[in-house]
């Protein structure tokens, strides 16, 4: 017992404040998220008008979930849950491969195995630990729901619903670390499972039968085979279930038991799935230091170019069917045009602002390649790279190289997707220019934080991660978020996102690109230069 | 002979900490360069400043008689390096970080010849080159950099503790692939505390402490300096007689009679003056060693050894 303890209480000094923040995090996220929907769709009939749109649309449903009647706290946890739940899935399967995979892959686990806590007791208190926190995290959504005035047994129920679905992924986080010899295959099969579990109850739920009011969907056959879609099942606020919270526990004590048997049988350190061989000589293309930026930064920016690709479809098939129900249910528009800015075409306005959260995606991608360059620096691999014929501030150069790059195949994929939906359209050939110039139009601020986050890695190393993620986060929130917010004119202006080209209309204004265009070349060559006079800072 | 680094009052500060505190050091052409001191002397800030990595607050680094920091990429063209503590990238292979290397130290333009080396190289330090960076070991890491390094032909080798993390056998066909470089000509930095590794392999070395150059020279000039210890049984004689004996010889120091042992330590210079006196002693079991580098080390480092073995003294009292 005592050694068990001992190894709990290391879990929860080690992961105080990143759980926190996380538990946290979502905590806000549901509170904050409850109370705009309160603010939106307070009356009734918006909500009926919105849920209507969402399920004949369907696409909706895939990020959402199935409606269940108009009720505040039903259709709260429509909006909600799976968001809710993915996040917790997210926490939950890191957190295990943190604590086991990852101890194990860095032979600290064996120095544990070692002692007479033994080589299982380290799995018993991960367990524990991680069912801790998601009972935790169940308690405090719950709380956040009920803070923000939803009903008292529906929150609970979500509560819950919440705790079962991350213990649910906790066990399939400990399933993964037993089969991946290493901690990024681990860490890489748990998100592909919450992600997937998330998509497969949107394809669930969009191929749900739909109830004749539209406003309550039965989800379809693979809604049941996710964790997620369970925790959807048990029709928070309406019905208040919970046998469906019994699968996702009956699932894990499966799984737990499986793990418990793998790891009674296994070496100490060895995993079910032998590590992959992989090549014993580099290819062509892995022949120059712009061959190896390129290299370190190709497998996220797949990620990322799929996800972009998927939004673009998304927002151009959805403008079509906007387009189309606009003469069913006027108020919906007019809802959905005051939240867009007047002026423009309810399509075009649509797509801008889509294609705007497409522009802070790239400018992330972007930001990324410049920390990929401090990465390479703190690890101490650029060191070697710098102690051949590169010169520094070419070294430099390429990632920001890199960088263009990664921007450019992002928007384009953005743009393909955008492309590949505008079928949906019943005026695709009006839709063509418009998701071009609005993804043109996100270059330059995706070229602001790329330089700015390369002049933060030039002339303050140790900063670039922390404050390359800040920047470029804080700018987001206030640009896109702020103006709802309520925030002051001059800082919603302090947002490069604020200055992103709008091609909506006839006249747009490029004048803010350019500009942003200038400031991101000029970040860029001061930071270059600055790169001359800098040695190389390694260490955290 | 030409100078192939030279370093005089080098200095560096980080902050108001001094790791390079006037440090000289002098490698010429064809030379094996044993650079020596314990961790934390500065070795691998001095590596780093040739290097052109690091830029020095004070005194003058000269690499191929050019300023390391202006002229970084091009001098790295004659330089192959081996990191003290190697990383390698996480998804890539060791084969893959090898090729990479080699590649961007220009030494791949013979493709056959090149891959001959590697799967030599690969062969004799008997790599898996297949694997994940992050799946190696630290042996493992280094020999990626020292298969990389060895695939190329360079000037100047320049290689910091390059092998902590190699096994015995391994440290063999380091110390081969050493002698081959040097034979081909090249010029070779070896820092290391490892000092019978230095002695294999090393004409020359520095010793630094501190971050300030307090020895250098080949081998046989700083033996010069210290003393030769002499050891004979004290096979059962009076050890109060044998010390009164040994006491009339001069230039015996340090005397101690220990574990049926006399041993004794002279000037190097002055053996031979000893030996008639010991062949009156007519004793048995008769040992002269001379000084070890390890010696020369301590020389120098001992009385900070003292003074640690003080402070934990205090400590415990």
């Amino acid at each position: 017992m005592s050694t068990l303890g001992t190894l709990l209480r290391q879990r929860l000094r080690r992961d105080r404040l990143q759980l926190a923040l996380w538990i946290i995090g979502i905590g806000v996220l549901a509170y904050g998220s409850i109370a705009a929907v309160l603010d939106t769709y307070g009356d009734e009939a918006e909500r009926t008008q919105i849920l209507q749109l969402a399920t004949a649309s369907r696409t909706i449903l895939v990020f959402r979930g199935t409606p269940n009647g108009t009720d505040l706290g039903a259709f709260s946890f429509f909006e909600l849950f799976a968001w809710l739940a993915l996040m917790g899935g997210l926490m939950s399967t890191f957190l295990v491969t943190r604590h086991t995979r990852a101890e194990e892959e860095q032979g600290r686990a064996e120095l544990i195995a070692a002692t007479p806590a033994g080589r299982v007791k380290p799995t018993v208190a991960t367990l524990i630990h991680g069912v801790v926190a998601n009972l935790v995290l169940g308690v405090v959504v719950a709380l956040a729901l009920i803070g923000a005035g939803l009903e008292a047994e529906g929150s609970w129920v979500t509560g819950a619903a919440m705790a079962a679905t991350g213990i649910a992924f906790v066990a399939i986080g400990l399933f993964a670390a037993q089969l991946f010899r290493t901690s990024r295959g681990a860490n890489g099969a748990g998100v592909a499972v919450v992600v997937g579990a998330y998509l497969l109850r949107g394809i669930g739920d969009a191929a749900g039968t739909p109830s004749d009011d539209l406003l309550h969907v039965t989800p379809a056959w693979p809604s049941w085979l996710s964790p997620i879609g369970w925790g959807q099942a048990t029709g928070a606020f309406v019905e208040n279930e919970l046998w469906p919270l019994l699968l996702a526990l009956g699932v894990s004590v499966v799984l737990v038991a499986i793990v418990f048997a793998l790891q009674s049988v296994r070496d100490q350190g060895a995993s079910l799935l032998p590590g992959r061989k992989g090549r014993a000589s580099a290819s062509w293309a892995l022949s120059s230091s712009f061959g190896l930026a390129w290299r370190l930064n190709v497998s996220t920016l797949i990620a990322w170019a799929v996800g972009a690709a998927v939004a673009g479809l998304t927002a151009s098939s959805l403008s079509g069917l906007i387009d189309e129900v606009s003469g069913d249910v006027p108020q919906v528009v007019d809802t959905l045009q005051a939240a867009l800015g007047g002026g423009a075409t309810l399509e075009q306005a649509f797509i801008a602002m889509f294609l705007s959260i497409i522009g802070i995606l790239a400018a992330c991608c972007a930001v990324q390649v410049a920390i990929r360059a401090r990465q390479e620096e703190a690890h101490g691999t650029a060191e070697q790279v710098l102690a051949t014929p590169v010169p520094r501030m070419r070294w430099l150069l390429e990632y920001w190289l890199v960088g263009v790059l990664v921007i450019v195949v992002v928007l384009a994929a953005a743009w393909l997707g955008g492309l590949a939906g505008s079928g949906a359209s019943n005026t695709p050939s009006d839709l063509v220019p418009l998701i071009s110039q609005a993804a043109l139009a996100q270059l330059p601020v995706s070229l602001v934080f790329l330089g700015l986050t390369l002049l933060v890695f030039a002339l303050l190393p140790r900063w670039t991660i922390g404050l390359g993620w800040s920047i470029v986060g804080v700018a987001a929130i206030v640009g896109v978020f702020g103006p709802l917010l309520g925030a002051p004119d001059w800082m919603v202006d302090l947002s490069p996102f604020t200055h992103s080209p709008v091609p909506t209309g006839d006249d747009i204004d490029w004048s803010g690109g350019f500009w942003m265009i200038a400031i991101g070349l000029v970040a860029a060559a001061l930071a270059v230069v600055s790169m001359r006079r800098r040695e190389l800072a390694s260490g955290a | 002979m030409t100078t192939v680094i030279s370093a005089s009052g080098l200095e560096k500060r980080f902050g108001r900490t001094v790791a390079l505190d006037g440090l000289d050091l002098q490698v010429d052409a064809g030379e094996v360069h044993g650079f020596l001191g314990p961790n934390g002397a500065g070795k691998s800030t001095t590596i780093r400043i040739i290097l052109g990595l690091a830029r020095a607050s004070g005194g003058s680094a000269a690499l191929f008689g050019q300023d390391p920091w202006k002229h970084a990429g091009e001098l790295h063209r004659r330089v192959a390096y081996v990191p003290g503590d190697v990383s390698l990238w996480p998804n890539l292979t060791g084969g893959e970080a090898i090729d990479l290397l080699a590649r961007l130290r220009g030494g791949t333009h013979d493709k056959a010849g090149y891959a001959a080396r590697k799967q030599r190289l690969l062969e004799v330090f008997d790599f898996d080159p297949r694997k994940k960076g992050r799946a190696y070991s630290k042996g493992n890491r280094q020999k990626v950099a020292l298969i990389a390094a060895f695939a190329t032909s360079a000037e100047l080798y320049i290689l910091d503790e390059p092998t902590s993390g190699l096994d015995p056998l391994m440290e063999q066909v380091f110390n081969r692939e050493i002698a081959r470089v040097s034979a081909e000509g090249a010029t070779v930095l070896l820092s290391s505390h490892i000092l019978s590794e230095v002695e294999e392999l090393c004409d020359r070395v520095s010793i630094i402490r501190a971050g300030k150059t307090v020895e250098s020279g080949t081998l046989a000039e700083l033996r010069h300096l210290t003393r030769t210890e002499i050891a004979f049984a004290a096979d059962g004689v009076d050890p109060a007689t044998l010390a009164a004996e040994v006491d009339r010889i001069p230039d015996a120091h340090d005397l101690l009679i220990d574990h049926g042992r006399v041993s004794f330590t002279v000037d190097s210079d002055r053996v031979t003056s000893v030996l008639p006196e010991l062949a009156r002693l007519d004793v048995h079991g008769l040992t002269v060693s001379p000084p070890s580098l390890e010696e020369l080390f301590l020389r120098h480092y001992g009385d900070e050894l003292r003074e640690r073995t003080d402070v934990s003294e205090e400590a415990l009292a």
